[in-house]
C-alpha cells in the first residue's frame, strides 16, 4: 500500500516509494492476518518506519537508534508490571515508531500497565491476537523499506546522471530546470535571494498561477516541506547566491527533497563552471524583453513573469528605450546608480534594450533625459552611445509597440550617429525621413531606386567614397565638417566629392539630386543594417 | 489615508580619497530629487573609508565639527536647493580630543535640525571603534522633518532593542540605520534586526550598508541595503551587495497607523516591570 498519487504516473517506476508509517505496516495483509489491534498511540499512527525489529531483551532502548518498530513476544516481561512500563519508557526515549506485542503464552491479553505507559507517552501499541513467526512480517517490511532506499538512490542517479551530461554538453539553466519539472511534476523557480526569479519550469498555467501571486508565496515558504513546499539553497565557497523552490511538489518530502538537492548541486555547478557568458539576471531579462518585443507571447500573459522578475507594476509609467554601444551589464550599474527600477537585455549584438518603470507622478521624459545623459558622460563610456526611446506608456498591453518603436528609432540613427548632432534621447520624431526609409526598406521599389541612384559607387572601389558622400549628406553638405570627420584635406575632399558626382552622373549641389541620392544611400543603410 | 513620501539610501564604495568621496553622495542627492525623493539617508561615515577596520590617530582628521564644520554647511545649501531632507552620517569633534560617531540631520530648507550620537560603541576585530569614539549622549531625539518624525539609530546601536523602543516611544516614524558591517560577522542578522525592530515597534526603518573592500583592511561589506515596512515587508527589493546603488521607494506612513491599530505594543507594554534593565 503507498500513497503515490496517480498524477505523477509517467515518472513511477523512478519515484521513491514513499516511506511506511505504522498505519500502513498493519494494513499489510500478512499483518492483518494476524489480527492487529491497537491499544494505546493511536494518534500517531502516521510515524514512519525506518526498521522493524524483534527484540525480546528488557532494556531494548538501548539497542535502538530511533524510527524502529519493535516487536515483541513479552516473553521477559510478564509478571513484572515495573519492568512493562519501564519497557515502553526506554522505546519512548530511544524515539521508537511503535511497540507490536504477540499475544500468547507470556501475555494472554493486553497487559494494563503497558498499555496505559504506553499511552502516556502517546507511543504507538499494538497487539497481534492471532501471533504468526515474526520472521515473515520483517521480511515483507524490510524487503519493502530496501525497495524505498534503493529507488531513492536510482532516482538521485538518474537525475544526476541527466543534469551532469547537460551541464557537460553547455545546456543552458532552462535545459536543467526543465529536466528537474519533469521528475517534479510541478513548477520549479529559481530565485535570487532578493526573492527575484530568475528561471522557471514546468507546465506554462501551473507556472503562471504560481508567479501570479509570487511576492506573498516567495516570503511564505519559509521550508515548511508538509505542503510540497521544497526549496534548496544555492551556493558555494562560503555565500549564498540564490534558491531553487518545487512549488507545490505531490509526491512524498523525501523524494521532493532528494530532487531539490540533486537540483541545487547541478545548478551550483552550472554556475560555476560559467556555462553561460550572460548571468542568471541577464538572461532572466533577456527572455522577457525578447518575448515582449516578438510578441510570441501576449503582453498580459507576461506580467506575471515581470513582477516576478522584480520589476514594479503596479501603477506604473513605462519607458521602453533601446541603447546602442553600451553593454547591459553597464546599464545595469546606471540603474542601480541612480535608483531607476528597470531591465535591461541585449536584444542583438550591441542593441540593448531597457524597460523603466517609473511612480506615475514622476517626470518620464526629464527621468531618461537623467538616464541617457549620465550613461553617456560615464567614466566608462569608451564608445558612443546612443539612446532611443518611445514615449512612455501607462497600460503594460502598449509596451511591446513602445519597444519595438524604440528599436526602429536606435536602428535608424545606428550609422549616423557621428555625422549628426543627436539629443540625449533621440525619439520618432528626430528621426525623420531616415525613420520612414527603415520602414520601408523591404520594399523592391525603394530597393531597386537605391540600385540605380547608387549604381556608380556600389563596387569595392567605391567604399571610400560612398562614406564621404554619407557624411557630407549627413552633415548637411557641411564641407569643412566632412573633409574634418575623414582627417582629409578640404583640396582633398573636392577631388573626391567631383569624382563622386562624375561616377554618379549629378550635381550635388542642385538639391533635388542631392536629395535624391540621399534618400538612395539612406535607403541603402537600411537594407545592409 | 495615504500618506506616500518618497525615501531613498545610498549605498557606495569607497573611491580613494575624500572629496571625490563627498561628490560622489552629492550627486546620489541631485540624483534622488531627481526622483521626487524627499528624504536621504548615507552610510555610515559617509565620507570616509570605514578607517576603524586599523586604530591610527591620522584619521582623526576626518573629524569635524557639527553643523559649524564646513561638510554640513555644504549640504546644507544641497538640501536647501534640491528640496531634500538629508541624513549625513559623519565624524564629529565636538572639542580636540571629544569625537563621536554621529549624524546630522538637515530639514529640506537647509536648516540644521540636530545630531545623533551612536550609543553602543563595539571593539572586536575590524572594528576597533573605541579607538575612534566616544559613546554617544545625545538621548535619542526624533526629528520632525518636512517629510515626517525621523530617528536615527547608527551600526552597532542595532543590536541593542532599548534604543529602537526609544526612538519609538518618541514618535518616529522612520528610523534610519546607517551602518557598515561585513559579509562574515553580521549577514546573517541583516534582514533580522532591523525588520523585527520595524515589527516591534511599528514604524519604517531605512537599513544601509557600504560596499566593497577597502584597503584598510578585509572586511568586505556587503550592502543589501533596503526599507521595511511596520510588518516587516521589504519595501521594494533589497540593494546589490556588490554594487553602488541608490535605493528609492515610495513609503505609505498610513501603513504605521493601520498595524498599530491593529497591535497595541505601545499600549500593552509595562515599563513599570522593566526596572531591571536599567538596572546597572
Amino acid at each position: 500500500m503507498t500513497t503515490t498519487s496517480s498524477s505523477k504516473a509517467p515518472y513511477l517506476p523512478e519515484s521513491v516509494e514513499p516511506a511506511l508509517s505504522v498505519r500502513q505496516v498493519l494494513g499489510l495483509e500478512r499483518v492483518l492476518a494476524g489480527e492487529p489491534e491497537v491499544v494505546a498511540g493511536a494518534g500517531h499512527l502516521d510515524r514512519p518506519v525506518r526498521w522493524v525489529h524483534v527484540a525480546e531483551a528488557a532494556d531494548v532502548g538501548v539497542m535502538l537508534s530511533g524510527g524502529e518498530m519493535v516487536l515483541t513476544t513479552g516473553v521477559l516481561l510478564a509478571g513484572d508490571d515495573g519492568r512493562q512500563a519501564e519497557y515502553i519508557q526506554s522505546l519512548h526515549r530511544a524515539e521508537a515508531a511503535a511497540v507490536v506485542l504477540g499475544l500468547g503464552r507470556a501475555f494472554p491479553a493486553p497487559p494494563d500497565v503497558m498499555r496505559r505507559a504506553a499511552e502516556r507517552c502517546g507511543l504507538p501499541m499494538v497487539v497481534l491476537h492471532r501471533p504468526f513467526p515474526f520472521a515473515e512480517l520483517t521480511e515483507e517490511v524490510q524487503s519493502r523499506l530496501v525497495r524505498r532506499k534503493f529507488a531513492a538512490v536510482s532516482l538521485s542517479e538518474t537525475v544526476r546522471t541527466a543534469l551532469t551530461g547537460l551541464i557537460t554538453a553547455g545546456a543552458p539553466l532552462q535545459a536543467l530546470l526543465d529536466e528537474v519539472a519533469q521528475h517534479s511534476a510541478c513548477p520549479v523557480v529559481v530565485t535570487n535571494l532578493a526573492h527575484r526569479v530568475l528561471a522557471t519550469a514546468g507546465e506554462r498555467p501551473a507556472v503562471d498561477d504560481v508567479l501570479r501571486d509570487w511576492e506573498r508565496i516567495a516570503r511564505q515558504a519559509g521550508g515548511n516541506e508538509g505542503d510540497g513546499w521544497i526549496r534548496a539553497e544555492l551556493g558555494g565557497r562560503g555565500e549564498r547566491w540564490g534558491r531553487i523552490m518545487l512549488c507545490g511538489h505531490r509526491g512524498d518530502s523525501a523524494t521532493g527533497r532528494l530532487l531539490a538537492d540533486r537540483a541545487a548541486e547541478a545548478l551550483v555547478l552550472h554556475r560555476m563552471l560559467g556555462g553561460s557568458a550572460h548571468t542568471w539576471e541577464e538572461q532572466s531579462a533577456q527572455g522577457l524583453l525578447t518575448d515582449l518585443v516578438s510578441e510570441a507571447v501576449p503582453a498580459r500573459q507576461l506580467l506575471p513573469r515581470a513582477r516576478a522578475a522584480g520589476l514594479p507594476v503596479n501603477r506604473r509609467t513605462f519607458v521602453p528605450l533601446v541603447v546602442r554601444g553600451a553593454p547591459p551589464d553597464r546599464l545595469d550599474r546606471v540603474l542601480r546608480l541612480l535608483g531607476l527600477p528597470g531591465l535591461a537585455a541585449e536584444l542583438a549584438d550591441g542593441v540593448t534594450a531597457v524597460l523603466l518603470s517609473l511612480a506615475r507622478d514622476q517626470d518620464a521624459d526629464a527621468l531618461t533625459a537623467h538616464f541617457a545623459t549620465r550613461l553617456r558622460a560615464g567614466p566608462d563610456a569608451a564608445d558612443p552611445v546612443a539612446v532611443a526611446a518611445a514615449g512612455p506608456r501607462t497600460a503594460w498591453d502598449d509596451v511591446p509597440a513602445g519597444l519595438r518603436e524604440a528599436r526602429h528609432v536606435a536602428d535608424a540613427v545606428a550609422d549616423s550617429s557621428a555625422a549628426r548632432d543627436l539629443p540625449a534621447v533621440v525619439r520618432l520624431k528626430d528621426v525623420h525621413l531616415r525613420g520612414l526609409i527603415r520602414l520601408l526598406r523591404d520594399d523592391p521599389h525603394v530597393q531597386s531606386f537605391a540600385e540605380r541612384e547608387l549604381d556608380g559607387l556600389l563596387c569595392a572601389a567605391g567604399d571610400d567614397l560612398l562614406s564621404v558622400l554619407r557624411t557630407y549628406l549627413a552633415s548637411g553638405r557641411n564641407k569643412s565638417r566632412t573633409a574634418q570627420l575623414h582627417h582629409v584635406s578640404r583640396p582633398a575632399l573636392y577631388r573626391r566629392l567631383e569624382a563622386i558626382q562624375t561616377r554618379l552622373g549629378v550635381d550635388l549641389d542642385d538639391f533635388e539630386q542631392a536629395a535624391s541620392v540621399h534618400i538612395a544611400l539612406l535607403a541603402h543603410d537600411a537594407q545592409q543594417g | 489615508m495615504s500618506q506616500v513620501i518618497r525615501a531613498a539610501l545610498f549605498q557606495t564604495a569607497w573611491t580613494g580619497d575624500k572629496e571625490s568621496m563627498i561628490q560622489v553622495h552629492e550627486q546620489a542627492a541631485r540624483d534622488a530629487a531627481a526622483q521626487g525623493a524627499h528624504v536621504l539617508c548615507f552610510q555610515e561615515l559617509f565620507y570616509g573609508p570605514y578607517f576603524c577596520q586599523v586604530q591610527d590617530k591620522a584619521f582623526y582628521e576626518y573629524a569635524e565639527q557639527i553643523p559649524e564644520g564646513p561638510i554640513v554647511r555644504r549640504f546644507q545649501a544641497l538640501a536647501r536647493e534640491l528640496g531634500i531632507v538629508l541624513i549625513l552620517p559623519m565624524y564629529e569633534e565636538e572639542q580636540p580630543g571629544v569625537l563621536y560617531n554621529t549624524a546630522a540631520v538637515l530639514d529640506a530648507d537647509g536648516s540644521y535640525l540636530g545630531k545623533y550620537r551612536k550609543h553602543h560603541i563595539p571593539q572586536v576585530p575590524g572594528f576597533w571603534e573605541k579607538f575612534y569614539f566616544r559613546p554617544g549622549n545625545s538621548g535619542w531625539p526624533v526629528f520632525d522633518t518636512a517629510v515626517g518624525r525621523i530617528g536615527v539609530y547608527i551600526c552597532y546601536d542595532r543590536h541593542f532593542p532599548e534604543g529602537w523602543r526609544a526612538l519609538g516611544l518618541a514618535g518616529a516614524e522612520i528610523v534610519f540605520n546607517p551602518s557598515a558591517t561585513s559579509r562574515g560577522l553580521s549577514r546573517y542578522l541583516w534582514q533580522l534586526e532591523q525588520p523585527a525592530a520595524a515589527v516591534a515597534n511599528e514604524y519604517f526603518v531605512g537599513a544601509i550598508n557600504r560596499v566593497g573592500v577597502e584597503d584598510l583592511g578585509d572586511n568586505d561589506f556587503y550592502g543589501t541595503s533596503y526599507f521595511v515596512d511596520p510588518e516587516a515587508q521589504f519595501v521594494g527589493e533589497v540593494a546589490s551587495d556588490k554594487e553602488t546603488e541608490l535605493v528609492v521607494r515610495d513609503l505609505d506612513l498610513a501603513k504605521l497607523r493601520e498595524v498599530r491599530d491593529r497591535w497595541q505594543f505601545f499600549r500593552d507594554r509595562r515599563p513599570d516591570a522593566y526596572g531591571p534593565l536599567t538596572a546597572p
